[in-house]
Protein backbone atom coordinates (compact mmCIF):
# COMPACT_ATOMS: atom_id res chain seq x y z
CA UNK A 1 0.00 0.00 0.00
CA UNK A 2 1.11 3.57 -0.63
CA UNK A 3 0.93 5.57 2.62
CA UNK A 4 2.26 8.81 1.05
CA UNK A 5 4.38 9.22 4.13
CA UNK A 6 7.63 7.56 5.08
CA UNK A 7 6.87 8.23 8.77
CA UNK A 8 3.53 6.49 8.66
CA UNK A 9 4.91 3.64 6.62
CA UNK A 10 7.68 2.96 9.14
CA UNK A 11 5.28 3.04 12.07
CA UNK A 12 2.91 0.66 10.27
CA UNK A 13 5.73 -1.71 9.52
CA UNK A 14 6.87 -1.65 13.14
CA UNK A 15 3.41 -2.57 14.40
CA UNK A 16 3.05 -5.25 11.77
CA UNK A 17 6.06 -7.15 13.16
CA UNK A 18 3.91 -8.00 16.20
CA UNK A 19 2.03 -11.31 16.31
CA UNK A 20 -1.54 -11.34 14.99
CA UNK A 21 -1.23 -7.78 13.69
CA UNK A 22 -1.45 -7.47 9.93
CA UNK A 23 -0.88 -4.42 7.76
CA UNK A 24 -4.51 -3.31 8.02
CA UNK A 25 -4.68 -3.45 11.80
CA UNK A 26 -1.28 -1.77 12.00
CA UNK A 27 -2.53 1.13 9.89
CA UNK A 28 -5.63 1.48 12.04
CA UNK A 29 -3.48 1.70 15.18
CA UNK A 30 -1.14 4.23 13.62
CA UNK A 31 -3.97 6.45 12.41
CA UNK A 32 -5.48 6.24 15.85
CA UNK A 33 -2.23 7.44 17.41
CA UNK A 34 -2.14 10.35 14.98
CA UNK A 35 -5.59 11.44 16.15
CA UNK A 36 -4.74 11.12 19.84
CA UNK A 37 -3.02 13.77 22.00
CA UNK A 38 0.76 13.54 21.44
CA UNK A 39 1.33 12.94 25.20
CA UNK A 40 -0.60 9.69 25.03
CA UNK A 41 1.74 8.34 22.37
CA UNK A 42 4.65 9.51 24.45
CA UNK A 43 3.38 7.68 27.50
CA UNK A 44 2.78 4.56 25.43
CA UNK A 45 6.28 4.64 24.02
CA UNK A 46 7.80 5.26 27.43
CA UNK A 47 5.90 2.43 29.03
CA UNK A 48 7.12 0.05 26.36
CA UNK A 49 10.73 1.19 26.51
CA UNK A 50 10.75 1.17 30.27
CA UNK A 51 9.25 -2.27 30.46
CA UNK A 52 11.68 -3.70 27.96
CA UNK A 53 14.70 -2.11 29.59
CA UNK A 54 13.96 -3.17 33.14
CA UNK A 55 12.02 -6.39 32.99
CA UNK A 56 13.89 -9.39 34.40
CA UNK A 57 13.30 -13.01 35.19
CA UNK A 58 13.02 -14.03 38.82
CA UNK A 59 16.16 -15.83 39.95
CA UNK A 60 14.11 -18.21 42.02
CA UNK A 61 11.16 -19.20 39.82
CA UNK A 62 11.98 -17.61 36.40
CA UNK A 63 8.70 -15.75 36.26
CA UNK A 64 8.66 -12.15 35.01
CA UNK A 65 10.00 -9.81 37.62
CA UNK A 66 10.84 -6.16 38.23
CA UNK A 67 13.85 -7.11 40.34
CA UNK A 68 15.95 -10.17 41.13
CA UNK A 69 12.93 -11.69 42.89
CA UNK A 70 9.38 -11.61 41.60
CA UNK A 71 6.38 -10.33 43.55
CA UNK A 72 5.13 -13.84 44.14
CA UNK A 73 8.40 -15.20 45.54
CA UNK A 74 8.82 -12.07 47.67
CA UNK A 75 5.34 -12.31 49.19
CA UNK A 76 5.70 -13.52 52.83
CA UNK A 77 2.10 -14.84 52.89
CA UNK A 78 2.88 -17.44 50.23
CA UNK A 79 3.38 -21.08 51.18
CA UNK A 80 7.02 -21.71 50.30
CA UNK A 81 6.77 -25.47 50.74
CA UNK A 82 4.44 -25.80 47.75
CA UNK A 83 5.72 -25.24 44.21
CA UNK A 84 3.67 -25.41 41.05
CA UNK A 85 5.76 -26.39 38.01
CA UNK A 86 4.51 -24.80 34.77
CA UNK A 87 5.66 -24.48 31.17
CA UNK A 88 5.47 -20.73 30.74
CA UNK A 89 4.74 -17.31 32.10
CA UNK A 90 1.18 -17.32 30.81
CA UNK A 91 0.44 -20.42 32.86
CA UNK A 92 1.50 -18.55 36.02
CA UNK A 93 -0.84 -15.74 35.06
CA UNK A 94 -3.72 -18.13 34.37
CA UNK A 95 -3.32 -19.83 37.74
CA UNK A 96 -2.89 -16.52 39.56
CA UNK A 97 -6.11 -15.37 37.93
CA UNK A 98 -8.00 -18.08 39.84
CA UNK A 99 -6.92 -16.45 43.13
CA UNK A 100 -7.01 -19.88 44.75
CA UNK A 101 -3.39 -20.94 44.73
CA UNK A 102 -1.14 -19.82 47.59
CA UNK A 103 2.15 -21.56 46.83
CA UNK A 104 5.10 -20.57 44.62
CA UNK A 105 5.89 -21.42 41.00
CA UNK A 106 8.66 -22.78 38.86
CA UNK A 107 8.66 -21.78 35.20
CA UNK A 108 10.37 -24.47 33.10
CA UNK A 109 10.37 -22.53 29.85
CA UNK A 110 8.68 -25.29 27.85
CA UNK A 111 8.41 -29.07 27.76
CA UNK A 112 10.91 -31.63 26.52
CA UNK A 113 10.47 -32.04 22.77
CA UNK A 114 13.56 -33.01 20.75
CA UNK A 115 11.44 -32.75 17.58
CA UNK A 116 11.33 -29.02 18.23
CA UNK A 117 14.94 -28.91 19.39
CA UNK A 118 14.03 -28.70 23.09
CA UNK A 119 16.06 -31.08 25.23
CA UNK A 120 16.16 -31.13 29.05
CA UNK A 121 19.23 -28.87 29.06
CA UNK A 122 17.30 -25.99 27.50
CA UNK A 123 14.76 -26.01 30.34
CA UNK A 124 15.05 -24.83 33.95
CA UNK A 125 15.57 -28.32 35.32
CA UNK A 126 18.79 -27.89 37.30
CA UNK A 127 17.45 -24.87 39.14
CA UNK A 128 14.36 -26.87 40.11
CA UNK A 129 16.55 -29.63 41.51
CA UNK A 130 18.50 -26.98 43.43
CA UNK A 131 15.33 -25.53 44.89
CA UNK A 132 14.28 -28.97 46.07
CA UNK A 133 17.80 -29.65 47.32
CA UNK A 134 17.63 -26.57 49.53
CA UNK A 135 15.02 -28.44 51.58
CA UNK A 136 12.31 -25.79 51.58
CA UNK A 137 10.03 -27.53 49.09
CA UNK A 138 7.71 -30.30 50.33
CA UNK A 139 5.44 -30.74 47.35
CA UNK A 140 5.69 -30.13 43.62
CA UNK A 141 2.52 -29.80 41.56
CA UNK A 142 3.22 -30.63 37.94
CA UNK A 143 0.88 -28.40 35.96
CA UNK A 144 2.18 -28.97 32.45
CA UNK A 145 -0.13 -29.69 29.54
CA UNK A 146 -1.42 -33.25 29.37
CA UNK A 147 0.32 -34.10 26.12
CA UNK A 148 2.92 -36.73 25.36
CA UNK A 149 5.62 -34.09 25.79
CA UNK A 150 4.08 -33.01 29.10
CA UNK A 151 4.17 -36.61 30.30
CA UNK A 152 7.76 -36.99 29.18
CA UNK A 153 8.67 -33.89 31.15
CA UNK A 154 6.89 -34.97 34.33
CA UNK A 155 8.42 -38.43 34.28
CA UNK A 156 11.85 -37.05 33.54
CA UNK A 157 11.63 -34.53 36.39
CA UNK A 158 10.41 -37.19 38.79
CA UNK A 159 13.49 -39.25 37.91
CA UNK A 160 15.79 -36.29 38.54
CA UNK A 161 14.15 -35.80 41.91
CA UNK A 162 13.86 -39.41 42.97
CA UNK A 163 16.58 -39.01 45.60
CA UNK A 164 14.62 -36.33 47.46
CA UNK A 165 11.71 -36.83 49.84
CA UNK A 166 9.58 -34.34 47.90
CA UNK A 167 5.94 -35.20 47.12
CA UNK A 168 5.00 -34.97 43.45
CA UNK A 169 1.47 -34.53 42.23
CA UNK A 170 -0.17 -33.76 38.90
CA UNK A 171 -3.19 -31.61 38.29
CA UNK A 172 -6.41 -33.50 37.69
CA UNK A 173 -7.18 -33.71 34.01
CA UNK A 174 -10.17 -31.44 33.77
CA UNK A 175 -8.28 -29.92 30.90
CA UNK A 176 -8.85 -31.80 27.69
CA UNK A 177 -6.03 -33.83 26.16
CA UNK A 178 -3.84 -31.59 24.03
CA UNK A 179 -5.48 -28.46 25.44
CA UNK A 180 -3.28 -25.93 27.12
CA UNK A 181 -3.46 -24.60 30.62
CA UNK A 182 -3.90 -21.02 29.60
CA UNK A 183 -7.09 -21.83 27.73
CA UNK A 184 -8.74 -23.64 30.63
CA UNK A 185 -11.45 -21.67 32.38
CA UNK A 186 -10.70 -20.39 35.89
CA UNK A 187 -13.06 -22.67 37.73
CA UNK A 188 -11.79 -25.84 36.07
CA UNK A 189 -8.22 -24.76 36.62
CA UNK A 190 -8.73 -23.95 40.30
CA UNK A 191 -10.53 -27.23 40.86
CA UNK A 192 -7.88 -29.24 39.05
CA UNK A 193 -5.20 -27.83 41.36
CA UNK A 194 -7.16 -28.53 44.52
CA UNK A 195 -8.03 -32.03 43.33
CA UNK A 196 -4.46 -32.85 42.31
CA UNK A 197 -3.45 -36.46 42.39
CA UNK A 198 -0.24 -38.06 43.69
CA UNK A 199 2.11 -38.96 40.85
CA UNK A 200 3.36 -42.52 40.73
CA UNK A 201 6.35 -42.98 38.50
CA UNK A 202 6.46 -46.77 38.43
CA UNK B 1 -23.93 -46.76 4.08
CA UNK B 2 -23.04 -45.54 0.60
CA UNK B 3 -21.89 -42.43 -1.21
CA UNK B 4 -24.73 -40.99 -3.26
CA UNK B 5 -23.19 -37.75 -4.45
CA UNK B 6 -19.62 -36.52 -4.72
CA UNK B 7 -18.56 -32.97 -5.50
CA UNK B 8 -14.92 -32.43 -6.42
CA UNK B 9 -13.29 -29.01 -6.61
CA UNK B 10 -9.69 -28.59 -7.78
CA UNK B 11 -8.92 -32.19 -6.84
CA UNK B 12 -6.14 -33.55 -9.07
CA UNK B 13 -7.36 -33.17 -12.67
CA UNK B 14 -10.95 -32.35 -11.63
CA UNK B 15 -11.75 -28.62 -11.66
CA UNK B 16 -15.36 -28.82 -10.67
CA UNK B 17 -17.42 -31.97 -10.97
CA UNK B 18 -20.49 -33.52 -9.41
CA UNK B 19 -21.12 -37.27 -9.63
CA UNK B 20 -24.27 -39.16 -8.65
CA UNK B 21 -23.37 -42.72 -7.74
CA UNK B 22 -25.52 -45.80 -7.66
CA UNK B 23 -25.90 -47.72 -4.41
CA UNK B 24 -24.73 -50.83 -6.27
CA UNK B 25 -21.99 -51.17 -8.85
CA UNK B 26 -20.52 -48.10 -10.52
CA UNK B 27 -18.35 -48.57 -13.58
CA UNK B 28 -15.84 -45.80 -14.26
CA UNK B 29 -14.41 -45.99 -17.77
CA UNK B 30 -12.06 -43.94 -19.89
CA UNK B 31 -8.66 -44.08 -21.61
CA UNK B 32 -5.38 -43.86 -19.70
CA UNK B 33 -4.66 -40.69 -17.77
CA UNK B 34 -8.23 -39.34 -17.79
CA UNK B 35 -8.87 -39.37 -14.03
CA UNK B 36 -10.35 -42.76 -13.11
CA UNK B 37 -7.90 -43.47 -10.32
CA UNK B 38 -8.19 -39.89 -9.14
CA UNK B 39 -11.93 -40.29 -8.77
CA UNK B 40 -11.58 -43.46 -6.71
CA UNK B 41 -8.93 -41.77 -4.61
CA UNK B 42 -11.33 -38.90 -3.89
CA UNK B 43 -13.80 -41.41 -2.47
CA UNK B 44 -11.03 -43.08 -0.48
CA UNK B 45 -9.98 -39.69 0.84
CA UNK B 46 -13.45 -38.88 2.16
CA UNK B 47 -13.50 -42.19 4.04
CA UNK B 48 -9.94 -42.29 5.38
CA UNK B 49 -9.11 -38.56 5.45
CA UNK B 50 -6.06 -39.27 3.35
CA UNK B 51 -5.11 -40.40 -0.12
CA UNK B 52 -4.50 -44.03 -0.90
CA UNK B 53 -1.59 -43.07 -3.17
CA UNK B 54 -0.04 -39.78 -2.10
CA UNK B 55 1.43 -39.06 1.32
CA UNK B 56 1.29 -35.34 0.66
CA UNK B 57 -2.09 -33.62 0.59
CA UNK B 58 -0.60 -30.72 -1.33
CA UNK B 59 0.06 -32.88 -4.37
CA UNK B 60 -3.66 -33.55 -4.60
CA UNK B 61 -4.41 -29.89 -5.24
CA UNK B 62 -5.00 -29.22 -8.92
CA UNK B 63 -2.04 -27.57 -10.62
CA UNK B 64 -2.37 -23.76 -10.48
CA UNK B 65 -5.03 -23.93 -7.73
CA UNK B 66 -4.58 -23.07 -4.04
CA UNK B 67 -6.93 -25.59 -2.48
CA UNK B 68 -9.04 -28.64 -3.07
CA UNK B 69 -12.39 -29.51 -1.61
CA UNK B 70 -14.29 -32.78 -1.59
CA UNK B 71 -17.90 -32.95 -0.56
CA UNK B 72 -19.49 -36.34 -0.08
CA UNK B 73 -23.17 -36.97 0.54
CA UNK B 74 -23.56 -40.37 2.14
CA UNK B 75 -26.74 -42.20 2.97
CA UNK B 76 -26.79 -44.38 6.08
CA UNK B 77 -30.00 -46.34 6.45
CA UNK B 78 -31.76 -43.61 4.50
CA UNK B 79 -30.36 -40.76 6.59
CA UNK B 80 -28.06 -38.24 4.87
CA UNK B 81 -24.57 -37.52 6.17
CA UNK B 82 -22.31 -34.92 4.66
CA UNK B 83 -18.54 -35.18 4.77
CA UNK B 84 -16.31 -32.33 3.59
CA UNK B 85 -12.53 -32.39 3.23
CA UNK B 86 -10.71 -29.12 2.64
CA UNK B 87 -7.02 -28.74 1.99
CA UNK B 88 -5.57 -25.30 1.28
CA UNK B 89 -1.94 -24.37 0.83
CA UNK B 90 -0.46 -23.10 4.09
CA UNK B 91 -3.47 -24.20 6.16
CA UNK B 92 -4.25 -27.18 8.34
CA UNK B 93 -6.48 -29.65 6.59
CA UNK B 94 -10.05 -29.77 7.74
CA UNK B 95 -12.52 -32.61 7.79
CA UNK B 96 -16.14 -31.88 8.64
CA UNK B 97 -19.07 -34.15 9.20
CA UNK B 98 -22.47 -32.53 8.93
CA UNK B 99 -20.79 -29.12 9.02
CA UNK B 100 -18.95 -29.78 12.30
CA UNK B 101 -15.17 -29.95 11.95
CA UNK B 102 -13.43 -32.80 13.76
CA UNK B 103 -11.10 -31.73 16.53
CA UNK B 104 -8.90 -34.67 15.75
CA UNK B 105 -9.07 -35.98 12.22
CA UNK B 106 -8.33 -39.51 13.41
CA UNK B 107 -11.84 -39.57 14.90
CA UNK B 108 -13.23 -39.72 11.37
CA UNK B 109 -11.55 -43.00 10.46
CA UNK B 110 -13.77 -46.06 10.70
CA UNK B 111 -17.11 -44.38 10.26
CA UNK B 112 -17.06 -44.99 6.50
CA UNK B 113 -15.17 -48.25 6.06
CA UNK B 114 -13.46 -48.60 2.70
CA UNK B 115 -11.26 -51.09 0.87
CA UNK B 116 -9.33 -50.28 -2.27
CA UNK B 117 -7.99 -52.97 -4.54
CA UNK B 118 -5.40 -51.51 -6.89
CA UNK B 119 -2.68 -52.82 -9.20
CA UNK B 120 0.07 -51.83 -6.77
CA UNK B 121 -1.32 -54.17 -4.09
CA UNK B 122 1.27 -56.64 -5.28
CA UNK B 123 3.70 -54.66 -3.12
CA UNK B 124 2.04 -56.31 -0.15
CA UNK B 125 3.76 -59.50 -1.17
CA UNK B 126 6.98 -58.17 -2.63
CA UNK B 127 7.98 -55.06 -0.71
CA UNK B 128 9.43 -54.64 2.76
CA UNK B 129 7.59 -55.03 6.02
CA UNK B 130 6.19 -51.50 6.01
CA UNK B 131 3.52 -52.32 3.41
CA UNK B 132 2.23 -55.22 5.47
CA UNK B 133 2.27 -53.24 8.71
CA UNK B 134 0.28 -50.57 6.95
CA UNK B 135 -2.20 -53.22 5.86
CA UNK B 136 -2.74 -54.33 9.47
CA UNK B 137 -2.85 -50.75 10.73
CA UNK B 138 -5.28 -49.68 8.03
CA UNK B 139 -7.64 -52.55 8.82
CA UNK B 140 -7.50 -52.24 12.59
CA UNK B 141 -7.81 -48.44 12.53
CA UNK B 142 -11.11 -48.80 10.73
CA UNK B 143 -12.35 -51.36 13.25
CA UNK B 144 -11.14 -49.87 16.51
CA UNK B 145 -10.73 -46.13 17.11
CA UNK B 146 -8.58 -46.90 20.13
CA UNK B 147 -6.10 -48.70 17.88
CA UNK B 148 -5.49 -45.62 15.77
CA UNK B 149 -5.14 -43.41 18.85
CA UNK B 150 -2.58 -45.75 20.39
CA UNK B 151 -0.71 -46.05 17.10
CA UNK B 152 -0.49 -42.28 16.75
CA UNK B 153 0.81 -42.03 20.33
CA UNK B 154 3.36 -44.77 19.83
CA UNK B 155 4.68 -43.23 16.63
CA UNK B 156 4.84 -39.82 18.21
CA UNK B 157 6.88 -41.00 21.21
CA UNK B 158 9.11 -42.97 18.85
CA UNK B 159 9.73 -39.88 16.72
CA UNK B 160 10.68 -37.92 19.84
CA UNK B 161 13.04 -40.66 20.98
CA UNK B 162 14.69 -40.84 17.57
CA UNK B 163 14.92 -37.07 17.31
CA UNK B 164 16.66 -37.03 20.67
CA UNK B 165 19.16 -39.71 19.61
CA UNK B 166 19.90 -37.69 16.49
CA UNK B 167 20.22 -34.44 18.36
CA UNK B 168 22.74 -35.68 20.92
CA UNK B 169 24.76 -37.35 18.18
CA UNK B 170 24.91 -34.10 16.25
CA UNK B 171 26.10 -32.26 19.35
CA UNK B 172 28.61 -35.04 20.09
CA UNK B 173 27.06 -35.60 23.48
CA UNK B 174 26.14 -38.83 25.11
CA UNK B 175 22.41 -39.18 25.66
CA UNK B 176 20.83 -38.45 29.02
CA UNK B 177 20.04 -41.99 30.16
CA UNK B 178 17.09 -40.96 32.25
CA UNK B 179 15.44 -39.23 29.30
CA UNK B 180 15.82 -42.41 27.24
CA UNK B 181 14.36 -44.39 30.13
CA UNK B 182 11.49 -41.92 30.14
CA UNK B 183 10.76 -42.57 26.48
CA UNK B 184 11.16 -46.33 26.94
CA UNK B 185 8.58 -46.28 29.66
CA UNK B 186 6.20 -44.14 27.66
CA UNK B 187 6.37 -46.58 24.77
CA UNK B 188 5.30 -49.55 26.90
CA UNK B 189 1.57 -48.94 27.21
CA UNK B 190 0.81 -48.24 23.55
CA UNK B 191 3.21 -50.99 22.51
CA UNK B 192 1.42 -53.59 24.66
CA UNK B 193 -1.92 -52.49 23.32
CA UNK B 194 -0.83 -52.62 19.67
CA UNK B 195 0.89 -55.98 20.01
CA UNK B 196 -2.16 -57.59 21.59
CA UNK B 197 -4.42 -56.06 18.95
CA UNK B 198 -2.20 -57.34 16.15
CA UNK B 199 -1.97 -60.83 17.61
CA UNK B 200 -5.70 -61.11 17.89
CA UNK B 201 -6.12 -59.60 14.41
CA UNK B 202 -3.96 -62.33 12.86
CA UNK B 203 -5.96 -65.00 14.60
CA UNK B 204 -9.21 -63.61 13.17
CA UNK B 205 -7.70 -62.90 9.78
CA UNK B 206 -6.07 -66.26 8.98
CA UNK B 207 -9.16 -68.45 8.51
CA UNK B 208 -10.89 -65.87 6.29
CA UNK B 209 -7.73 -65.38 4.28
CA UNK B 210 -7.21 -69.11 3.82
CA UNK B 211 -10.76 -69.61 2.66
CA UNK B 212 -10.37 -66.89 0.04
CA UNK B 213 -7.03 -68.14 -1.14
CA UNK B 214 -8.40 -71.62 -1.58
CA UNK B 215 -11.43 -70.38 -3.48
CA UNK B 216 -9.45 -68.11 -5.81
CA UNK B 217 -6.56 -70.41 -6.60
CA UNK B 218 -8.59 -73.60 -6.58
CA UNK B 219 -5.38 -75.21 -5.39
CA UNK B 220 -4.57 -77.50 -2.54
CA UNK B 221 -1.49 -75.71 -1.22
CA UNK B 222 -1.50 -74.54 2.37
CA UNK B 223 -1.11 -70.83 3.02
CA UNK B 224 -0.35 -69.69 6.53
CA UNK B 225 0.54 -66.37 8.01
CA UNK B 226 2.38 -65.39 11.21
CA UNK B 227 3.01 -62.19 13.02
CA UNK B 228 6.73 -61.67 13.29
CA UNK B 229 7.58 -59.43 16.21
CA UNK B 230 10.64 -59.07 18.38
CA UNK B 231 8.22 -58.64 21.23
CA UNK B 232 7.00 -62.21 20.95
CA UNK B 233 10.49 -63.25 22.10
CA UNK B 234 11.15 -60.77 24.91
CA UNK B 235 9.38 -57.76 26.38
CA UNK B 236 10.03 -54.34 24.91
CA UNK B 237 11.67 -52.98 28.06
CA UNK B 238 14.44 -55.59 27.80
CA UNK B 239 15.03 -54.98 24.11
CA UNK B 240 15.31 -51.25 24.63
CA UNK B 241 17.73 -51.70 27.52
CA UNK B 242 19.94 -54.11 25.60
CA UNK B 243 19.97 -52.16 22.35
CA UNK B 244 20.68 -48.76 23.84
CA UNK B 245 24.25 -48.70 22.59
CA UNK B 246 23.13 -49.69 19.09
CA UNK B 247 20.37 -47.07 19.20
CA UNK B 248 22.93 -44.44 20.12
CA UNK B 249 25.22 -45.43 17.25
CA UNK B 250 22.51 -45.72 14.60
CA UNK B 251 20.58 -42.74 15.99
CA UNK B 252 17.27 -44.54 15.94
CA UNK B 253 15.26 -47.07 17.91
CA UNK B 254 16.07 -50.61 16.86
CA UNK B 255 13.39 -52.58 18.62
CA UNK B 256 9.65 -52.29 18.89
CA UNK B 257 6.38 -52.95 17.16
CA UNK B 258 7.43 -50.58 14.37
CA UNK B 259 9.56 -53.52 13.21
CA UNK B 260 6.72 -56.05 13.13
CA UNK B 261 6.04 -57.96 9.96
CA UNK B 262 3.58 -60.44 8.60
CA UNK B 263 5.14 -63.57 7.22
CA UNK B 264 3.26 -65.59 4.64
CA UNK B 265 4.17 -69.14 3.73
CA UNK B 266 2.90 -71.30 0.93
CA UNK B 267 3.53 -74.92 1.77
CA UNK B 268 6.14 -73.82 4.31
CA UNK B 269 8.08 -71.53 1.95
CA UNK B 270 8.02 -67.72 2.09
CA UNK B 271 5.68 -66.25 -0.50
CA UNK B 272 8.04 -63.42 -1.34
CA UNK B 273 10.77 -65.67 -2.69
CA UNK B 274 8.97 -68.80 -3.76
CA UNK B 275 5.47 -68.04 -4.96
CA UNK B 276 4.71 -68.15 -8.68
CA UNK B 277 3.20 -65.15 -10.47
CA UNK B 278 -0.25 -66.67 -10.37
CA UNK B 279 0.07 -67.63 -6.72
CA UNK B 280 1.12 -64.07 -5.94
CA UNK B 281 -1.95 -62.66 -7.65
CA UNK B 282 -4.26 -65.03 -5.81
CA UNK B 283 -2.46 -64.30 -2.60
CA UNK B 284 -2.83 -60.53 -2.85
CA UNK B 285 -6.45 -60.68 -3.91
CA UNK B 286 -7.21 -63.06 -1.05
CA UNK B 287 -5.66 -60.61 1.40
CA UNK B 288 -7.85 -57.77 0.20
CA UNK B 289 -11.04 -59.80 0.14
CA UNK B 290 -10.27 -61.06 3.63
CA UNK B 291 -9.72 -57.48 4.71
CA UNK B 292 -13.10 -56.55 3.28
CA UNK B 293 -14.86 -59.40 4.97
CA UNK B 294 -13.24 -58.77 8.33
CA UNK B 295 -14.18 -55.09 8.16
CA UNK B 296 -17.70 -56.04 7.22
CA UNK B 297 -18.09 -58.48 10.12
CA UNK B 298 -16.53 -56.24 12.71
CA UNK B 299 -17.94 -52.85 11.76
CA UNK B 300 -21.34 -54.26 10.96
CA UNK B 301 -21.50 -52.39 7.65
CA UNK B 302 -20.51 -53.08 4.08
CA UNK B 303 -17.32 -51.17 3.29
CA UNK B 304 -17.24 -49.20 0.07
CA UNK B 305 -15.22 -51.30 -2.36
CA UNK B 306 -12.96 -49.49 -4.81
CA UNK B 307 -11.55 -51.63 -7.62
CA UNK B 308 -9.01 -49.69 -9.58
CA UNK B 309 -8.01 -50.89 -13.02
CA UNK B 310 -9.90 -54.14 -12.77
CA UNK B 311 -8.21 -55.94 -15.63
CA UNK B 312 -4.68 -54.61 -15.12
CA UNK B 313 -3.48 -57.27 -12.75
CA UNK B 314 -6.35 -59.75 -12.75
CA UNK B 315 -7.04 -62.26 -15.48
CA UNK B 316 -10.57 -63.21 -16.61
CA UNK B 317 -10.70 -66.07 -14.16
CA UNK B 318 -9.91 -63.92 -11.12
CA UNK B 319 -12.18 -61.11 -12.33
CA UNK B 320 -14.96 -63.66 -12.65
CA UNK B 321 -14.30 -64.92 -9.15
CA UNK B 322 -14.29 -61.38 -7.80
CA UNK B 323 -17.56 -60.41 -9.48
CA UNK B 324 -19.26 -63.56 -8.24
CA UNK B 325 -18.01 -62.90 -4.74
CA UNK B 326 -19.33 -59.35 -4.89
CA UNK B 327 -22.85 -60.17 -6.01
CA UNK B 328 -23.25 -63.31 -3.90
CA UNK B 329 -23.16 -61.32 -0.72
CA UNK B 330 -25.95 -58.74 -1.10
CA UNK B 331 -23.00 -56.43 -1.43
CA UNK B 332 -22.40 -52.81 -0.52
CA UNK B 333 -21.39 -50.03 -2.89
CA UNK B 334 -18.70 -50.82 -5.46
CA UNK B 335 -16.73 -48.52 -7.78
CA UNK B 336 -14.83 -50.24 -10.57
CA UNK B 337 -12.55 -48.57 -13.06
CA UNK B 338 -11.46 -49.91 -16.42
CA UNK B 339 -10.26 -48.52 -19.73
CA UNK B 340 -12.99 -50.14 -21.83
CA UNK B 341 -16.71 -49.67 -21.43
CA UNK B 342 -17.74 -52.76 -23.36
CA UNK B 343 -15.47 -55.11 -21.50
CA UNK B 344 -16.46 -53.78 -18.09
CA UNK B 345 -20.13 -53.50 -18.81
CA UNK B 346 -20.22 -57.11 -20.10
CA UNK B 347 -18.62 -58.39 -16.89
CA UNK B 348 -20.84 -56.33 -14.61
CA UNK B 349 -24.16 -56.78 -16.43
CA UNK B 350 -23.63 -60.51 -16.51
CA UNK B 351 -23.92 -60.42 -12.73
CA UNK B 352 -26.19 -57.58 -11.75
CA UNK B 353 -28.58 -55.00 -13.17
CA UNK B 354 -27.93 -52.76 -10.20
CA UNK B 355 -25.24 -50.72 -11.94
CA UNK B 356 -24.43 -47.35 -13.44
CA UNK B 357 -21.64 -46.36 -15.82
CA UNK B 358 -19.58 -43.20 -16.10
CA UNK B 359 -17.19 -42.02 -18.76
CA UNK B 360 -14.20 -40.00 -17.67
CA UNK B 361 -12.59 -37.62 -20.10
CA UNK B 362 -9.81 -35.31 -18.85
CA UNK B 363 -11.43 -34.66 -15.51
CA UNK B 364 -14.98 -34.44 -16.84
CA UNK B 365 -17.53 -37.11 -16.13
CA UNK B 366 -20.53 -38.03 -18.24
CA UNK B 367 -22.93 -40.94 -18.45
CA UNK B 368 -22.60 -42.88 -21.69
CA UNK B 369 -25.35 -42.73 -24.29
CA UNK B 370 -26.55 -46.17 -23.57
CA UNK B 371 -30.28 -46.89 -23.37
CA UNK B 372 -29.97 -49.49 -20.61
CA UNK B 373 -27.92 -47.22 -18.38
CA UNK B 374 -29.94 -45.76 -15.55
CA UNK B 375 -30.00 -42.00 -15.44
CA UNK B 376 -28.76 -40.31 -12.28
CA UNK B 377 -31.60 -39.49 -9.95
N1 LIG C 1 -2.40 -32.20 -8.95
C1 LIG C 1 -2.84 -32.40 -10.21
N2 LIG C 1 -3.35 -31.39 -10.94
C2 LIG C 1 -3.79 -31.59 -12.19
N3 LIG C 1 -3.75 -32.78 -12.83
C3 LIG C 1 -3.24 -33.82 -12.15
C4 LIG C 1 -2.76 -33.70 -10.82
N4 LIG C 1 -2.32 -34.91 -10.41
C5 LIG C 1 -2.51 -35.74 -11.44
N5 LIG C 1 -3.06 -35.11 -12.49
C6 LIG C 1 -3.42 -35.67 -13.79
O1 LIG C 1 -4.32 -36.71 -13.62
C7 LIG C 1 -4.13 -37.64 -14.68
C8 LIG C 1 -4.05 -39.02 -14.15
O2 LIG C 1 -5.28 -39.39 -13.68
P1 LIG C 1 -5.53 -40.88 -13.20
O3 LIG C 1 -4.35 -41.45 -12.55
O4 LIG C 1 -6.79 -40.84 -12.44
O5 LIG C 1 -5.74 -41.58 -14.62
P2 LIG C 1 -6.48 -42.92 -14.94
O6 LIG C 1 -7.73 -42.56 -15.64
O7 LIG C 1 -6.59 -43.73 -13.73
O8 LIG C 1 -5.46 -43.55 -15.98
P3 LIG C 1 -4.95 -45.06 -16.14
O9 LIG C 1 -5.96 -45.76 -16.95
O10 LIG C 1 -3.67 -44.90 -16.87
O11 LIG C 1 -4.77 -45.63 -14.77
C9 LIG C 1 -2.84 -37.29 -15.37
O12 LIG C 1 -3.14 -36.76 -16.62
C10 LIG C 1 -2.22 -36.27 -14.47
O13 LIG C 1 -1.52 -35.30 -15.20
MG1 LIG D 1 -5.50 -45.42 -13.05
ZN1 LIG E 1 9.75 -15.83 41.59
Amino acid sequence: MNYSSKLIEEAVQAFATLPSIGKKTALRLVLHLVKMEPELTERLGEALLNMRKHIQFCQNCHHLSDGPQCQICADPRRDRSLVCVVEGIRDVMAIEETGQYKGLYHVLGGVISPLEGVGPESLQVDSLVNRVDSGEVKELIMAVSPTIEGETTIFYLSKQLSAYPVRISTIARGVSFGGELEYADELTLARSITARIPYKSE
Amino acid sequence: MYLSRLILTHFKNYSSQTVHFSEGVNGIVGPNGMGKTNLLDAVYYLCMSKSRFSVSDRLLIQHEADFFRLEGHFLREGKPEKVVAKVAKGRKKEIERDDAPYERISEHVGRYPVVMIAPDDIQLALEGSEERRRFIDNTLSQIDAQYLTQLIQYNHILRQRNAYLKQVAEWHQSPDESLLTTYDRQLLAPSDFLLEARKSFIARFIPIFQAHYGAISGNQEQVVCHLRSQLLERPLSEWLMDLREKDRLLQRTNAGIHKDDLEFLIDDYPVKQFASQGQLKSFVLAMKLAQYELLQHETGQYPILLLDDLFAKLDRHRVEHLMTWIVERSFGQVLISDTELDRLSAVVRAKTADCRFFEVNKGTISTPNNPITQQPN
